[in-house]
């Protein structure tokens, strides 16, 4: 009985070490459980990124979470009472299928056809080359009387040539400000008698990004010999004095003008020593040949990535990325000076391109102490905004600062254009407008300001001999 | 020394602890839960700052969005009724005197009158975004137009006059231009939701001398049946003179905002075949003006009705047949074979609700944007894969000369 006992009271002792071990284990299992789900086990991840994990396993492609998060902000605000100003007419739209927050425009859109496969043996090339351009074209302009390069004196044919993407914003308000982007720059032309190219197509898929405006801008010169100069603008650039007229015979003997300083070019090979985002081009056979030498770095891919650590080695503080037309102009200048440099005006007397930091919050003073038609930092031409990337999701810069910038700086040019009619915006930040001269009968004897109504060089040249 | 235990007992004993196992693990369960589901875990530092940013941006995004309210003026309640601004009578006479007085301004450039392209939209953002991105697909449109034809764009994106909002906000706008522009000598205004489909067609303004108002419509409509579409005011030119100033003063009365816009739609409901019932809008304002003052012949006599190219063409009934116009005819002929404009009536992108599917709306807008567009890209050697599509192709290879 005592060996039964004592087997059975080791029995007992090992079930119930076993029973408080089972206790214990459980303690352990719960304790390391819950230590993971909290701070992880290292590679082994947390239970978060394993859910993770396993909802990317099954949803293959991007994922749509911020659009999505977008969107429901935009039905909110849609969903308060919306009454249409018009009413509607007939057939109500309240069904889906007549809703436009529910529509997806990717599946609207339809790519067709495949891109041209460029031959990766042969070097990148913008064009069959041209050596006598200048002859050509003013063979064409005599053959052309009535298409002169010159509208008057001082006064050549310019073309503005600016664009953006065929597709919509991923911002949401991103095609807002291209909207309002170029109606500023109608304004501006159509008061400086320059016409307006906007592009929306990407002619070679090769030099896609900031170099699209390489082949853009030389079919544009080939296509156009009356066009004595082309002005690149970008899209995030606006013109904020509507007054100012480009000082043209100053570069008389110039094709190549970029706002810039010579000693951070030259000197310091600063990657920010001119901006590309802002220039003018003469339409000439020097104009194609520029062309050709600063295209190579630009073929995207790995050309383009080789090109952009050359660059950041070369030019002094530039970041690591893929090669950009600006810090290729850069390096061209200044390592090919004595090719190029004599032709090129580095323009810094007035802001062809005014880097926006500086420019914005001085707008108030600005109207204070001046007035348009300086050009310059008193009163900038351009107001560009670099980095801010309205049409991406996210930019350099904090976004608030940027859009709300960028309206305060469409109202500081738009209120140029407003006087002439007798209009101003409320504020630089309101879209609202308030007149600021009573309405005469007696219209024509009203100046406006800023004398951009009938200005002299808008002035039609009268022909000499009638 | 163990003290015996009962069998009932032990099994008490085994079945309590069995119980407390069981809790436990219940406990476990819980918190392993907790632990991947639940609140209770640290936030991975770079996925907060990107939620903040997200956040931010789309706090910014819809505050721009909502904006201030442009609507929210009270609307007038004085007797004096509505005026666009100080009567002008002199106004012919006025601007010929400033003409000769100012030649480098002539309202006739190389043998063809000057014509200023009007056109606008709101000042806020579109309520959907898709809105904007047309907007600025329409005046990419229209601004190869008139630089192909010599014309100069005034794009509105103010209310100058808050009474007269919506549609009718072009009054005060034309009324503004035409005073401001003396050498200007026909105003076109243009919707926003209209694009032009024949680049070539010009318009030929030869034909409208003795003419102030030239406007797509179709005159049995407009005097036999007296329908509300009758004319459409979405595309229209206007000469710059006396005449126009009288037009948009005798229009406007309809127009300002509130109880004489709502009392007016129900006068122009009534008159007009099919109108539905809705505030006076400055199209069926304007067919009722025209039927009403038929009889005083002042103004009909200077209204051209055009309908033998599309100064207006209404969508529907074109989108579908582009393929076919491409196969069978060419750009210039301006009508049905080719037509001028093509307008998008009623498919409101820039709102929430158009009065059509929107798969249709913006299938038809992409296909007569790239519709045109292929007629400017020709000239440079390129076109688009398919009307769809936002791609392009060649079409000529470059050469080494012009």
């Amino acid at each position: 009985m005592l060996e039964r006992c004592l087997g059975h009271r080791r029995l007992h002792k090992i079930k119930r070490i076993i029973r408080q071990s089972k206790l214990t284990v459980i303690c352990l299992v719960l304790t390391f459980v819950v230590l993971r789900s909290n701070i992880g086990a290292g590679k082994f991840g947390t239970p978060q990124q394993d859910f993770d994990e396993i909802r990317d396993h099954f949803y293959s492609g991007r994922r749509v979470e911020p659009r999505r998060v977008l969107e429901e902000a935009q039905v909110l605000t849609t969903a308060t009472a919306d009454v249409e100003s018009g009413g509607s007419v007939g057939k109500v739209g309240s069904s889906e299928e007549n809703n436009y927050s529910t529509i997806d425009i990717s599946k609207i859109l339809v790519d067709e056809g495949e891109d041209e496969k460029s031959d990766p043996s042969k070097p990148y090339s913008l064009g069959p080359k041209i050596h006598d351009w200048d002859e050509q074209r003013a063979e064409w302009l005599k053959t052309n009387p009535n298409f002169s390069n010159f509208l008057g004196p001082n006064k050549p044919k310019v073309l503005l040539v600016t664009g953006s993407s065929p597709k919509p914003c991923e911002n949401p308000v991103g095609d807002h400000y291209l909207l309002k982007s170029i109606k500023n720059k109608i304004d501006y032309c159509r008061l400086h008698g320059i016409e307006i190219f906007y592009n929306m197509a990407l002619l070679d898929a090769e030099m896609a990004g900031f170099w699209a405006k390489l082949p853009l801008i030389r079919k544009l010169l080939l296509s156009h010999p009356e066009i004595e100069f082309l002005w690149w603008m970008d899209s995030d650039a606006m013109f904020t004095d509507m007054a100012f007229e480009v000082p043209w015979e100053r570069y008389k003997d110039h094709n190549f003008v970029m706002h810039g300083w010579n000693e951070m070019v030259y000197d310091q090979k600063n990657w920010i020593g001119l901006n590309t985002g802002s220039f003018l081009l003469r339409n000439c056979q020097w104009s194609l040949d520029i062309l050709d030498a600063w295209a190579p770095m630009g073929p995207k891919g790995k050309v383009r990535e080789e090109a952009g650590k050359i660059l950041t080695k070369a030019l002094k503080d530039r970041p690591v990325f893929e090669a950009d037309d600006q810090s290729a102009m850069v390096y061209l200048l200044a390592t090919q000076k004595d090719s190029w440099g004599e032709k090129v005006y580095l323009e810094s007397s007035y802001y062809l391109h005014g880097y926006w930091g500086i420019l914005v919050d001085r707008y108030e003073e600005m109207i204070e102490n001046y007035h348009p038609g300086l050009g310059d930092h008193r009163w900038p031409l351009v107001t560009h905004f670099v980095g801010c990337k309205p049409c991406g999701k996210f930019g350099d810069y904090p976004v608030e600062r940027c859009l709300k910038q960028m309206d305060r700086a469409f109202n500081f040019g738009d209120n140029q254009i407003l006087q002439m009619y007798g209009f101003t915006h409320k504020s630089l930040a309101s879209r609202r407008v308030k007149k600021v001269r009573n309405d005469t009968n007696n219209p024509l004897e009203v100046r406006d300001e800023l004398g951009l109504l009938h200005p002299s060089f808008k002035a039609v040249k009268l022909p000499s001999a009638s | 020394m163990t003290t015996p235990i009962g069998p009932r007992r032990r099994r008490t004993q085994k079945s309590s602890s069995n119980l407390k196992i069981t809790i436990l693990c219940g406990i476990v369960t819980i918190l392993v839960l907790r632990g991947t589901i639940g609140v209770n875990r640290l936030p991975d530092p770079n996925d907060h700052r990107q939620q903040e940013l997200l956040k931010e941006a789309n706090r910014i995004v819809a505050e721009i969005r909502s904006g201030a309210d442009l609507d929210d003026e009270p609307s007038r309640i004085s007797n004096t009724t509505y005026s666009l601004g100080p009567k002008i009578s002199n106004w012919d006479k006025d601007r010929e005197i400033w003409l000769n007085q100012n030649p480098n301004f002539p309202n006739y450039v190389n043998g063809k009158p000057r014509i200023l392209l009007v056109t606008g939209s709101q000042p806020s953002p579109c309520k959907n975004p898709i809105g904007d991105h047309y907007l600025l697909k329409s005046i990419k449109n229209k601004i190869d137009y008139c630089r192909i034809h010599g014309m100069e764009i005034v794009y509105n994106l103010a209310h100058l006059d808050t009474e007269l909002s919506g549609y009718w906000a072009k009054l005060p706008l034309l009324r503004s231009l035409l005073l401001a522009h003396p050498e200007v000598e026909w105003l076109w205004w243009m919707d926003s939701d209209a694009l032009f489909t024949d680049m070539i067609f010009e318009i030929p303004v030869s034909k409208y001398e003795n003419h102030n108002l030239v406007i797509h419509g179709y005159p049995n409509l407009l005097f036999n049946e007296k329908s509300w579409v009758a004319l459409n005011t979405g595309s229209f030119l206007m000469r710059n003179c006396q005449w126009s100033l009288d037009l948009l003063d005798a229009w406007a009365p309809m127009g300002p905002k509130g109880k004489i816009r709502e009392e007016a739609g129900k006068i122009l409901t009534e008159n007009l075949k099919g109108r539905p019932l809705f505030e006076a809008d400055d199209q069926s304002a304007l067919i009722y003006l025209l039927i009403k003052e038929k009889e005083d012949k002042w103004i009909m006599k200077k209204v051209f009705i055009e309908n033998s190219y599309y100064l207006h063409g209404y969508w529907e009934g074109i989108v579908d047949r582009y393929e076919e116009m491409i196969e069978k005819n060419r750009a210039g002929f301006g009508d049905e074979r080719w037509p001028f404009v093509t307008h998008f009536v009623g498919c409101k992108p820039c709102g929430s609700y158009g009065d059509y599917s929107v798969e249709r709306c913006l299938k038809g807008m992409e296909r007569a944007f790239n519709f045109a567009d292929n007629q400017v890209l020709n000239l440079y050697g390129y076109g688009h894969r398919g009307l769809l599509s936002s791609k392009i192709k060649r079409i000529r290879n470059d050469t080494s000369s012009n």
